[in-house]
């Protein structure tokens, strides 16, 4: 059928109207070829505006459509939806901005009349080339998969598992709980942490929609949003191993994170001096009555030794020094006169409450200091304790308990996990983030979520509050029943072309493009595809095009631009 | 719209980050959202800043995807310049008065073009931009603000002070001044209310100490933003009163954290991004970041911190910090590490104000029937839910709301209440 | 400074500069210039790109032979990136641009790529004029000599 093309041109009132000749435009561009309509409003999206567009796509049998007026920021969707209304497919239209980018910009009207009919020469001659485009919906999968049973995992379960959405929970050890179930009171309320845990392995237990794989990880994860497959392996009794296939539309990772062991902890005193122990020893004694209960040691002073290994891994762990108040609280509960320091280089305590709790601390008996460097050694009396104050002098604290506040590190497997997911890691080894701030809870890769440590360190209310964040993410976009619709302006592979080079895959952010090694080709899954055209520009051989973005699109708009 | 009468449609109060994060996933599960915002533009504090730390975002380019499908979601009714008046029922059929305050400009036919705030003959300090801009009494806060819609102030309108005064409406080509525009009651039914109010900024002049008010050239956290931002008062020229560029820089932590009584949170890394400002702009200039404790939490903030120190940031531990005329530029008097008296002579100090409860969060408290807590912050975790929970079941709350966080934390906490009211329990585990 | 550059000079010079702007930040910060009624030298014909990693140097080379005086990439700032790194992959891109203009005799300043953000229309308006003033220095491009097809 043969092209026929609509120019029309908005006024916008006086913002057009008065910066460019308007009718020099259309004189300029009604002899072009396919053009067989240039016509002007007064405010072309007004309901008037778009009445006139639709009548004259009718009178005048228009097959593709140009509008010159606004931002594309404004009202491309308006026009968008007048060529749907119409029977226009609304790719077969271009938008052309001589409002923000012209008559805005150029005070001589000579100059903005020039500069806008090249630019609507340029989207005519472009239009000419559009294809039509249309939505895909993918039907999907609601399932989630969710990695790691200690809390944020189970949060993140136990928000998301209903009749209609089943949840594979895949836990690597014996028991779900995670670290959680070992804990005494965590702060601020000082509810038990075991107990909650304790709670929510119950909850997950008698959960119908929640299938918990124990002893199990997963190896493999292929697949998109809304339809991913996923492999779990779990070791059998008798040494062997079971590999059970799930099709899920959603994974979440809550893998959690380790302390950091070995030479930092080491170098003070840890493993040589008696009475040296980390935090979280400190935290199973205090738990299992080895201090202050019947029988328990009760020690007379004690110093906690905060931003072990700090220096050594380039961050702070955020959560040490409220970890260190707590136990502080509940070592001077437990072993009472005791004298309790806390060595700090900085306070770590944000957020509305936190410095309260911390404040409480110290009204129970806690001595805050100060330091900047701390070094522990072992002699008769006890163990010694130097530290420098700020003002550079050294001072000695003769204590029998040292406690070691350890930085918090990414646990043994997340390369692994990473390399499996297509998920990628942060400068501290971290799985990183879609987006720092906006998309804390996602990875970069679409339908894969992070809960809890797993991308940094968190307290453990933190960490529910990011499961559940996961879980908003997963209810409001991947629904039982509903389909998805993914982006049209996507890239794609002329197989005849492509030589199997692979340098796609290397540039893909997204890991949409897969390599066919039988037919020695690579393909782009326009289902996580988003469309950038970093894949076209990387092309050595020229077989890749993006949708909309084509070259002989750009081309065309190209050689009227500088014309 | 309103298929099922309003049963599941929920109301969000406030559109900054929390509110617009929240609706836009609401809407996107299919629910209808009712989004009130007290200002005539959405963003919040958000659309303040130019770059977001540690990695230097820009702020506009991060949440002007947001914000466009914010206009353009049609299950979002967005509804500026109103205000919460009455809430009854309980959770699931809550009865809402929203009340809007006439704008005086039609959103339907105004284009944007800004013809108005041209003619109109008005000028005051632009709140804005702390007051370091003039605008008109037809305006839109600041350039690029969203919704494009201006709005008349009434209370330095020439008409509504009894004057004859018709600039605005001969110069709008649109008929889009709508000078007997009523003020309007809206009467919601929603199943779920979430507060995403955010936060102010504590009052520096009660602070005599800090000579904000009286030292010139002593500015406050968010002047500073508006100085650096490309669509702010100067451009995004970092200069003094007298138009010159400042060749020192002093950035005081920890301001109002005594009276608050807690640390707020972000203001040692917002300082941190003050710095690199300066070193941006101005890489000649010294800066130097007056702390008490550097609060870098995270896996990333600290090397954003280490990376700052390198490129000569000056970070200084300082307690008693005191802020005075100097002769010429700003005397900062502090006490250092080690208890000593020690002072600086700078050009230009930014102060970094603690967070305090929005203003009317009382009030909003009152009309919701729940409880703030001794901070003043809307209190959370009432019958056992979780932090997005309060006391009333069905009423959620989100963001600053509650207290000082950074934005990563505050987009959590909109999921999370969203997570709770698309499954329509507190649910969160205390 | 004007922008009455797309006017011919006393040489009878009328530049004719290409502009890649790029969807999530360039663009806007293009239409904050507007909004902002700043001054835009109207040599500059903007092409809206998804990303500034789309724009190749088999694009830029074609609007060089056609006949563009310049060619202007603009991009989100390093880390802005709507598509996480397509602006990194853009500026490597541009190592290779600037052999081939060489090769071909042409002036590596022919071609720029900058960073502009959604909220930076002053710095937007500053790039254009600067880049147009830098090519009005250069003189009209070598290879123009038929520009239409």
């Amino acid at each position: 059928m043969a092209r026929r093309i609509g120019f029309f041109i908005c006024e916008c009132g006086p913002n057009i109207g008065e910066n460019v000749d308007i009718d020099a435009v259309l004189n300029a561009v009604e002899d072009m070829d396919d053009v067989v309509l240039a016509a002007r409003f007064g405010l072309m999206c007004s309901g008037p505006g778009k009445d006139f567009l639709k009548a004259n796509i009718k009178t005048e049998k228009l097959t593709h459509l140009v509008v010159a007026a606004c931002s594309p920021k404004q009202h491309e969707l308006t026009f968008m939806e007048v060529c749907e209304d119409s029977g226009i497919n609304p790719f077969l239209f271009q938008l052309t901005n001589i409002r923000e980018q012209v008559a805005w910009v150029t005070k001589d009207k000579e100059e903005a009349t020039e500069k806008t009919i090249r630019l609507a020469k340029a989207a005519i001659r472009r239009v000419r080339y559009h294809d039509p485009l249309s939505k895909t919906a993918l039907a999907v999968n609601a399932d989630v998969l969710v990695i790691g049973g200690g809390v944020a995992g189970m949060a993140a379960a136990l928000r998301l598992a209903s009749p209609e959405r089943r949840v594979h929970l895949v836990e690597r050890s014996s028991s779900l709980g995670g670290r959680v179930v070992a804990q005494g009171p965590i702060y601020p309320t000082m509810a038990s942490g075991g107990e909650m845990a304790t709670a929510m392995v119950d909850l997950v237990e008698g959960n119908d929609w929640i299938v918990v794989h124990r002893y199990s990880e997963v190896s493999v994860v292929v697949g998109f949003f809304g339809n991913f497959e996923v492999v779990v392996t779990g070791e059998l009794e008798d040494g062997g191993t079971l590999e059970t296939k799930v099709n899920v539309g959603a994974g979440v990772v809550a893998t959690g994170a380790e302390v950091l062991e070995g030479k930092p902890l080491e170098d003070l005193g840890h493993g040589s001096i008696d009475g040296v122990v980390s935090s979280a020893e400190l935290e199973a004694m205090l738990a299992d009555g080895s201090i202050g209960g019947k029988g328990g040691k009760a020690p007379k002073s004690v110093a906690f030794v905060q931003c072990v290994g700090r220096d050594e891994v380039g961050y702070c762990s955020e959560i040490c020094c409220m970890n260190s108040a707590k136990q502080a609280r509940l070592l001077l509960e437990a072993a009472k006169g005791a004298k309790v320091h806390i060595l700090y280089r900085d306070l770590c305590v944000p957020g509305r409450d936190q410095q309260a709790f911390l404040e409480g601390a110290v009204k129970a008996g806690a001595n805050l200091v100060r330091t900047t460097s701390v070094e522990v050694g072992g002699s008769k009396g006890g163990i010694t304790v130097s530290h420098s104050l700020g003002d550079g002098k050294a001072e000695k604290l003769m204590v029998d308990m040292v406690v070691l506040s350890p930085a918090m590190v990414p646990p043994t497997g997340t390369e692994g996990m990473a390399e499996m997911l297509n998920v990628e890691l942060d400068p501290s080894g971290f799985l990183l983030e879609a987006h720092a701030k906006l998309e804390p809870m996602a990875a970069g890769i679409d339908g894969i979520y992070l809960a809890g440590s797993a991308s940094g360190p968190r307290s453990v209310s933190d960490s529910i509050v990011q499961a559940e964040a996961c879980a908003g993410r997963v209810l409001s976009s991947l629904i039982p029943g509903r389909t998805i619709e993914p982006e049209i302006r996507v890239s794609h592979i002329l197989e005849t072309l492509c030589t199997g080079c692979q340098t796609c895959l290397e540039v893909c952010c997204y890991g949409a493009i897969v390599y066919d090694p039988m037919k020695n080709v690579s393909h782009i899954n326009a289902a996580i595809c988003r469309g950038c055209g970093n894949c076209v520009a990387a092309c050595p051989s020229n077989a890749i095009s993006l949708y909309h973005f084509t070259y002989k699109q750009l081309y065309q708009e190209i050689v009227e631009a500088i014309r | 719209m309103d298929e099922n009468n309003g049963h599941d449609d929920v109301l969000v109060i406030g559109a900054g980050m929390a509110g617009i994060e929240a609706s836009l996933r609401l809407a996107l599960a299919g629910r209808h959202v009712h989004l009130v915002e007290e200002s005539p533009c959405f963003g919040g504090s958000v659309i303040r800043f130019e770059d977001i730390y540690p990695n230097m975002d820009c702020a506009t380019c991060m949440i002007a995807p947001l914000q466009q499908d914010l206009l353009q979601n049609a299950s979002i009714d967005l509804l500026t310049l109103s205000r919460v008046e009455k809430v009854s029922g309980n959770a699931g059929k809550f009865k809402v008065r929203v009340k809007k305050k006439a704008s005086y400009v039609s959103a339907e036919t105004c284009i944007g073009c800004g013809m108005c705030f041209e003619a109109c003959p008005v000028s005051l300090d632009n709140d804005f931009e702390e007051g370091m801009a003039q605008r008109k009494a037809i305006y839109v806060p600041a350039a690029g603000a969203l919704p494009n819609v201006p709005s008349i102030d009434t209370d330095n309108c020439l008409r509504f002070k009894g004057e004859e005064c018709n600039a605005c409406i001969e110069a709008c080509m649109f008929e889009a001044i709508v000078m007997d525009d009523k003020d309007e009651v809206l009467d919601l039914d929603v199943a779920a209310i979430l507060v995403a109010t955010g936060y102010g900024l504590m009052d520096l002049k009660p602070m005599k100490r800090f000579g904000y008010g009286k030292v010139p050239d002593v500015l406050s956290s968010v002047a500073f933003a508006r100085l650096y931002a490309s669509n702010g008062p100067t451009e995004g020229e970092l200069k003094l009163r007298s138009g010159d560029a400042p060749s020192s820089v002093a950035v005081v932590q920890c301001v109002g954290r005594e009276e608050t009584g807690y640390c707020s949170a972000v203001c040692c890394l917002n300082s941190l991004k003050f710095a690199h400002y300066v070193d941006h702009k101005l890489p000649d200039a010294a800066v130097h970041v007056l702390h008490t404790d550097m609060c870098v939490p995270g896996k990333t903030h600290q090397r954003f911190r280490d990376k700052m120190v390198e490129h000569g940031a000056d970070l200084v531990f300082a307690t008693d910090v005191k802020v005075g005329k100097g002769s010429p530029g700003v005397k900062i008097a502090y006490k250092d590490g080690a208890g000593k008296a020690a002072e600086l002579k700078v050009d230009m100090v930014v102060l970094a104000p603690a967070f305090v409860p929005s203003e009317g969060s009382k009030e909003l408290a009152d009309i919701l029937g729940v409880p703030l807590d001794g901070t003043g912050f809307f209190a959370q975790g009432g019958n056992g839910g979780g932090p997005v929970s309060t006391a009333k079941e069905g009423i959620y709350v989100a963001g600053c709301a509650t207290g000082p966080k950074g934005i990563s934390q505050v987009v959590m906490e909109a999921d999370m209440a969203v997570a709770a009211i698309l499954t329509g329990t507190d649910g969160g585990v205390s | 400074m004007t922008s009455s550059d797309a006017k011919a000079d006393s040489q009878g010079f009328r530049p004719r500069v290409v502009g890649f702007l790029c969807n999530w930040c360039s663009y806007a910060g293009a239409d904050l210039a507007g909004t902002s009624r700043l001054d835009v030298p109207a040599a500059i014909s903007p092409i809206r790109v998804m990303c500034s990693s789309r724009v190749d140097p088999v694009l830029i080379m074609t609007a060089l032979m056609r006949g563009a005086d310049g060619v202007l990439v603009t991009g989100c700032h390093p880390g802005d990136c709507h598509y996480d790194k397509g602006n990194y992959f853009a500026r490597r891109r541009f190592a290779l641009t600037d052999q081939i203009l060489t090769s071909l005799g042409l002036e590596p300043e022919r071609v720029r790529l900058s960073w502009v953000s959604a909220s930076e229309g002053p710095r937007y308006a500053e790039v254009v004029n600067e880049f147009i003033e830098e090519i009005r220095e250069l003189g009209p491009n070598p290879m123009r000599t038929n520009r239409s097809l």
